[in-house]
């Protein structure tokens, strides 16, 4: 395959511009049903995505979350293995940056942030590697797994941060402040974008490189398109897929130490307002291409910052982007169905009109 | 202490957190029967919960309460049939997506609506009345376990009869399990399976979106955000801990709504009740892995009587 647009590409990418635009456009009937400007509304959340300085940053802080689970997600799903449980790696791994920045304290400050980045990415791993094992070893379904132990790994990190870790100064739903040495250090004034996206840019050059441009990677896709004839084309496809989970739930997992190093400085009980959902569904939108999740990451995260400066401006609640973001999602579900019966329609039309000539 | 946790209240309690997981489970076993998995029952639940709080706060009425609510289950039910039976959309992409249309469109509309961030409750929401059977309130164990109960309860029962009946004792149940087995015979045998399989998905919308009227107006009468706190995927745990089968369904959701009314009180004496939060999922898991290791063993059984 080269790297130029085929045809199909290009059909995709403008069904994708349609989904959006007619979202989008729907969005602004629910304003107007709200009694409110459309133009109003999408202007202050433009600007407040994109105009200036601050904002800009902001979008680019929440990209970082967006663009690791996006990844996550993109290299499971195109391995045939669908790790939806990307929150609870997430959290599992932002706990052990932080376990990791309030218990070695006295390590000097690139080997402990080194130690914090390598133990969520490593607890993110192994998470996911169970229900990874329990698909390859015994066909154990592992959409149902993941979505179970998500909730698994919030209600234990819950019990973790309300019990053993609990502050001295009382439960606060949260640890302790990590260590100074262990913060990342902020860009932009006020804003919390951090050095955390010098190392999402590194993790998604990575991540292309090794999906678009690997023999290993090939063999990924290859095993999510057919595993039985990756298999006797000399593949060990159950151990590509364990890798795929592997790489997936260590990507989550850094995703929520980023969080913690970078713009809580602690873990929170709810550290996460669903990041790995979002990814998810960034993934989906692009058909896990990588560097169409690192678009859609920067068009979700200003979404998500836009939405809040939208919401101050105009009082148009900022949930309104996640209404559009689940008809954009409904609309490229449903993209294949949407052309064929359109297709359907166009064939039975014309050759509707072919009968009405010859009979005429 | 032990004895201010274990006691008849807990049974009642049980009953009451069920409900709406049997509601959904039952829904969601239907769905699963033709062949088709829902994860938007969590999202639907949601809807339920907003909307029957809505009707009845409106209309001054819980039954308007509980239409409303399942109502906007059967549209949401309608729209996972056509992107899933006729769109051929992934079952669970559709699913997410409701989720998160749920999600954001409730916290939505509970700002535009009542401008209120968080919660909303009034006194003009009215809740869904209680009853008490006649027969059983002068004897003490029976009264506290029974009665004092919304109809939803004892509703949700009879569906589990009426679920079992109509899957194991009628032709349309098996039509409805072929729809999701053997879709080809179903067709050879003129029956469309389109239809039998768009009957599950409205049903289960309809079911779960009950659910979620029964969670706020039930017992409380309110509605926060985020309500349906994962009872969607509770109840998928209950379907697949109970195979897909109505009485064990109904089981395995009394069972963890045990477990659910069992942490509340364990956290009000200050034992933490996340692990006891934590059983639905980690049981599932378990049952997946029992389950599928016992059809392994069987196969290699089965292929070994073949040789000898």
């Amino acid at each position: 395959m080269n790297s130029r647009f085929s045809s199909e590409d290009l059909e995709y990418i403008v069904s994708l511009t349609l989904s959006i635009a007619v979202s989008l456009i729907m969005g602004a009937l629910i304003m107007i049903a709200n009694g409110r400007s459309p133009m109003v509304g999408y202007g202050a959340l433009i600007r407040g995505a994109f105009g200036g300085k601050y904002s800009i940053a902001n979008t680019l802080a929440k990209t970082v979350p967006l663009a690791l689970t996006g990844l996550a997600t993109a290299i499971s799903f195109r391995s045939g293995i669908f790790n939806i449980g990307g929150e609870g790696q997430l959290y599992l791994g932002a706990f052990a940056a932080a376990y990791v920045g309030i218990t070695f304290t006295a390590l000097p400050k690139g080997l402990g942030m080194l130690l914090a980045i390598l133990a969520g990415a490593l607890v993110g791993g192994l998470y996911a590697y169970v229900p990874g094992f329990l698909k390859v070893k015994y066909k154990i379904d592992e959409v149902i797994t993941t979505i179970m132990l998500n909730t698994v790994a919030v209600l234990f990190t819950s019990y973790l941060v309300n019990y053993p870790f609990a502050p001295a100064a009382g439960k606060l739903n949260a640890t302790e402040i990590i260590s100074e040495q262990f913060h990342l250090s902020r860009l932009i004034r006020l804003s919390t974008l951090n050095t955390s996206i010098f190392f999402m840019g590194f993790i998604a050059l990575f991540m292309y490189y090794l999906m678009e441009k690997t023999s290993a990677g090939y063999d990924f896709k290859l095993v999510g398109q057919n595993s039985l004839f990756a298999r006797f084309g000399g593949i060990d496809d159950r151990k590509q897929m364990l890798i795929a989970m592997v790489i997936s739930g260590s990507l989550c997992g850094l995703a929520g130490v980023f969080e913690v190093l970078g713009v809580h400085y602690r873990f929170l009980q709810h550290i996460s307002p669903g990041y790995a959902w979002d990814g998810m569904l960034v993934a989906l939108i692009v058909k896990n291409n990588p560097i169409g999740v690192m678009i859609m990451s920067i068009f979700f995260g200003a979404l998500k910052t836009g939405s809040i400066a939208m919401e101050n401006a105009t009082s148009i609640p900022s949930e309104l982007v996640l209404v559009i973001q689940s008809i954009i999602i409904l609309f490229i579900a449903g993209e294949r169905g949407f052309k064929d019966k359109f297709k359907e329609w166009n064939l039975r039309r014309r050759v509707g009109q072919k009968a009405g000539e010859r009979n005429a | 202490m032990l004895k201010q946790i274990l006691n008849l209240t807990l049974i009642q309690h049980t009953i009451r957190t069920a409900t709406p997981l049997i509601l959904a489970a039952l829904g969601g076993l239907l769905t699963e029967h033709a062949g088709m998995l829902n994860i938007g029952m969590e999202g639907i639940i949601l809807l339920g919960s907003f909307f029957g709080v809505l009707g009845s706060y409106f209309f001054g009425s819980s039954l308007a309460g509980v239409l409303l609510a399942g109502l906007v289950g059967l549209i949401v039910g309608l729209i996972f049939a056509i992107f899933v039976i006729d769109l051929k959309s992934d079952e669970f992409i559709v699913g997410i997506a409701i989720n998160i249309f749920a999600g954001g469109l409730t916290v939505f509309l509970l700002r535009s609506i009542f401008g209120v961030k968080g919660a909303f409750s009034s006194p003009n929401i009215i809740p869904l009345p209680r009853l008490n059977l006649p027969g059983i309130s002068s004897i003490p164990f029976l009264d506290i376990i029974f009665n004092n109960h919304t109809v939803f309860i004892y509703i949700s029962w009879i569906f589990v009869i009426m679920t079992y009946i109509y899957l194991y004792k009628t032709p349309y149940g098996i039509w409805l399990r072929a729809a999701g087995e053997y879709p080809e015979a179903l067709e050879t045998a003129g029956v469309s399976f389109r239809r039998m399989k768009y009957i599950a998905s409205i049903a289960c919308g309809i079911l779960c979106g009950f659910a979620g009227s029964h969670l706020s107006l039930g017992y409380l009468t309110l509605f926060t955000e985020n309500m349906s706190a994962n009872r969607g995927f509770i109840a998928l745990a209950a379907i697949i801990f109970g195979r897909a089968n109505p009485i064990k369904t109904f089981g395995a959701a009394l069972m963890f709504g045990f477990f659910d009314a069992l942490g509340i009180r364990l956290q009000v004496v200050g034992v933490p009740s996340q692990f006891t939060q934590m059983i639905p999922y980690v049981a599932t898991i378990v049952a997946l892995f029992i389950l599928t290791r016992r059809q392994l063993t069987k196969r290699k059984r089965d292929s070994e009587k073949q040789f000898k």
